[in-house]
């Protein structure tokens, strides 16, 4: 009766399947080096997530100590796969397959949304549900520096490279308008190959002000006060990886009335904020896009945040 | 949730935020040197400056060198105070002494706080002591960027800050906040508070009644690009409204706060639209046997004065008297600019952000 049982369990172990999937982001709202409770200072991040755009995993689980993984050179999407099982204490390993709609190199983070759904594939295939902040830190452990897109649309000042939560917002980014385009002709940044940005005592001092206005934005619900964050941090990147074309959409931004304008810190992406609730939005929207366009911006495209079925 | 800091200086520097009016918003402080003073300690700390049992010295006589004390106190360094005689009085000489201080007080035959001779007695003590270290509150980047922790508190408070109000003594606490306020503001307009004969924005040189507020030198964080009005208030309406913060909303805070609050109240009156923030520097617990003792007051000459609701607006840039309260349109320039248009008796325009907004 036992052998006959733990054959049976086996045996479903073996064909058991995790599906999942993680989001993109559009860059941060404001990345920079941030205080912890102890005065110590860690670079840390506040992501944009756009839930237009994703990656989906599935995990076959097999009983060979292997972690085979589709398209072959998702080498990080694999380690997370093999990480993750090292930490639920799983033994064999699995065949992991994504599947992503998310461009690469422009830092709408394509890489850590494999690793994330992948992390969340091999965890469903299991049974076992992971809190967002053991998501998280398998995450950085696969690659190195990872978003905060494991938290999906909470908002949190992540550690990029510790991959800890260094302030919890406690709730979600208000519902936002972005009209995001590429710089720079629309050419990829390969992330890894920058070094990381040295800011200056005034820069990291400003920085704690714009955690101060993001903290408040996401209590209020305020898209203004996250706007101006924004334009603020996006203006310290400019002095670390200049966007050629900057100035020219923080002045259709300003005429536009838009709340601010964010970047990709380290990638090509640019994003005007407007409040989703803002009066004539669709007509002002069209206009800023064909302004942009007109400017130069390649792959003008308009991405609702927190829209909850808004028909805008 | 409670937790407990690594460092509780960084409480005990905390100021608490008091809503004064429907658009004002005190931060009254204890004690509102501790914060750049940490921040200086904390710097030179981290980059080698300052090492276990340093020597620290520092020419003050005022709130500074008591939070330096504190500090150093706490965190196991020497500390030298260098001050003149006309500047301390028995009873703060011996506070600052009895938390481990050494306070030097020279001869001040002039009766100008002799800054000559302290900066001079200073250098010697650095040229003894190889691990000695000057906090340098005038000039360091340390004492304005320390602030940034309370443009975070004010914005975490209020959101969005349209004027900032501040007394300017050596310029810290009201460019430092107003600085990085502006840097996600932009169109924040900043209200200085000096007294009359402060030399700080283009007074002549003098006699000034109210301790703690002004200067006779001319400190390196003072940014006077970064202020739009500047506001010289009197020992008496300092001290009236020190009064009022006390019997009108049980605030007990110094003279130099007094003013702070006086002007204060006057720019979230002429702008009710605007969001208006105040810093108040330290309590009045040094000014007990004066400012809040009857007797005191009662032999000043001309007590009580007078209420004054609002500021006499002056084109040229004159000392008053004590009882009064004037102010002078400065319009984010230069120090240079402003007295060259003054010598060059340039009439400015009596239009500032009071009349505009």
């Amino acid at each position: 009766m036992a052998e006959a049982g733990n054959l049976m369990s086996r045996a479903a172990l073996r064909s058991s399947v995790g599906t999942a999937m993680a989001i993109a982001h559009h860059g941060e709202l404001i990345q920079g080096v941030f205080k912890d409770n102890d005065g110590r200072l860690h670079r840390g991040l506040v992501t944009l997530p756009i839930t237009g755009l994703r990656s989906e995993a599935s995990f076959a689980r097999s009983d060979g100590d292997a972690v085979v993984v589709h398209p072959d050179h998702k080498a990080k999407a694999s380690a997370a796969a093999r990480l993750t099982l090292d930490f639920l204490n799983v033994a064999g390993g699995g065949e992991l397959t994504l599947e992503s709609a998310i461009p690469v190199g422009h830092g709408y983070g394509s890489s850590t949304a494999d690793v994330v759904a992948s992390i969340r594939a091999v965890a469903a295939a299991v049974d076992i549900p992971l809190r967002p902040s053991s998501i998280a830190r398998l995450a950085v452990a696969a690659e190195r520096a990872s978003d905060a897109i494991a938290f999906d649309e909470h908002a949190v000042l992540f550690a990029q490279r510790e991959g800890t939560v260094i302030e919890n917002f406690g709730g979600s980014l208000p519902p936002l308008l972005l009209i995001g385009c590429k710089a720079n002709g629309g050419i990829p940044v390969d992330t890894l190959q920058l070094p990381p940005a040295r800011y200056d005592s005034a820069e990291i001092q400003e920085f704690g002000v714009l955690r101060a206005m993001v903290a408040r934005a996401v209590r209020l619900q305020d898209p203004y006060l996250l706007g101006r964050a924004a334009s603020a941090s996006a203006v310290i990147s400019q002095r670390h990886l200049p966007k050629h074309g900057f100035e020219e959409v923080a002045e259709i931004a300003r005429r536009a009335g838009a709340c601010g304008v964010q970047v990709a810190h380290s990638g090509s992406l640019l994003g005007l904020i407007f409040d989703l609730f803002a009066s004539n939005l669709k007509r002002r929207a069209a206009l800023v896009a064909q302004q942009i366009r007109r400017a130069g911006f390649k792959d003008v495209e308009v991405h609702l945040v927190n829209a909850e079925g808004w028909t805008w | 949730m409670v937790t407990f800091d690594v460092d509780y200086f960084r409480d005990l520097e905390t100021p608490r935020l008091a809503r004064l009016a429907p658009n004002l918003v005190a931060a009254a402080f204890p004690l509102m040197k501790l914060m750049p003073a940490r921040f200086i300690l904390d710097r030179a700390a981290a980059n080698g400056e300052l090492k276990a049992g340093s020597h620290i010295v520092e020419t003050t006589s005022g709130t500074f060198g008591m939070a330096v004390a504190l500090l150093a106190a706490a965190r196991g360094y020497r500390l030298t105070l260098v001050t003149a005689s006309t500047l301390i009085d028995a009873r703060y000489k011996a506070r600052l002494e009895r938390i481990g201080a050494t306070v030097i007080a020279l001869d001040d035959p002039r009766g100008d706080g002799n800054q000559p001779g302290r900066l001079e007695r200073l250098q010697e003590i650095l040229v003894k002591e190889p691990d000695g270290f000057w906090t340098r509150q005038y000039d360091s980047p340390g004492n304005w960027l320390a602030y940034a922790r309370l443009a975070e508190l004010f914005i975490r408070a209020l959101g969005k800050v349209d004027c900032l109000v501040g007394c300017v003594g050596t310029g810290g606490s009201l460019c430092g906040t107003a600085s990085f306020l502006r840097s996600v503001f932009p169109h924040l307009t900043v209200f200085a508070v000096d007294t009359h004969r402060s030399i700080l924005f283009g007074q002549p040189v003098g006699k000034r009644m109210l301790r703690g507020l002004g200067n006779s030198v001319l400190p390196k964080n003072v940014r006077h690009q970064l202020v739009d009005e500047i506001h010289w208030v009197g020992a008496y309406p300092a001290y009236r409204t020190a009064h009022r913060l006390l019997r009108e909303h049980g605030l007990f805070m110094g003279p130099t706060s007094g003013a702070a609050a006086l002007v204060a109240r006057w720019v979230a009156t002429t702008l009710p639209d605007a969001q208006v923030a105040v810093i108040m520097p330290d309590e009045g617990h040094r000014h007990v046997e004066t400012v809040y003792n009857n007797e005191w007051l009662g032999g000043l000459p001309g007590w009580p004065c007078k209420e004054i609701s609002e500021p006499r607006t002056l084109t040229t840039i004159a000392p008053a008297a004590e009882t009064q309260w004037t102010r002078f349109l400065w319009l984010r320039r230069s120090l240079d600019d402003v007295l060259k248009a003054q010598a060059a008796g340039e009439v400015p325009s009596a239009v500032g952000a009071a009349e505009n907004l």
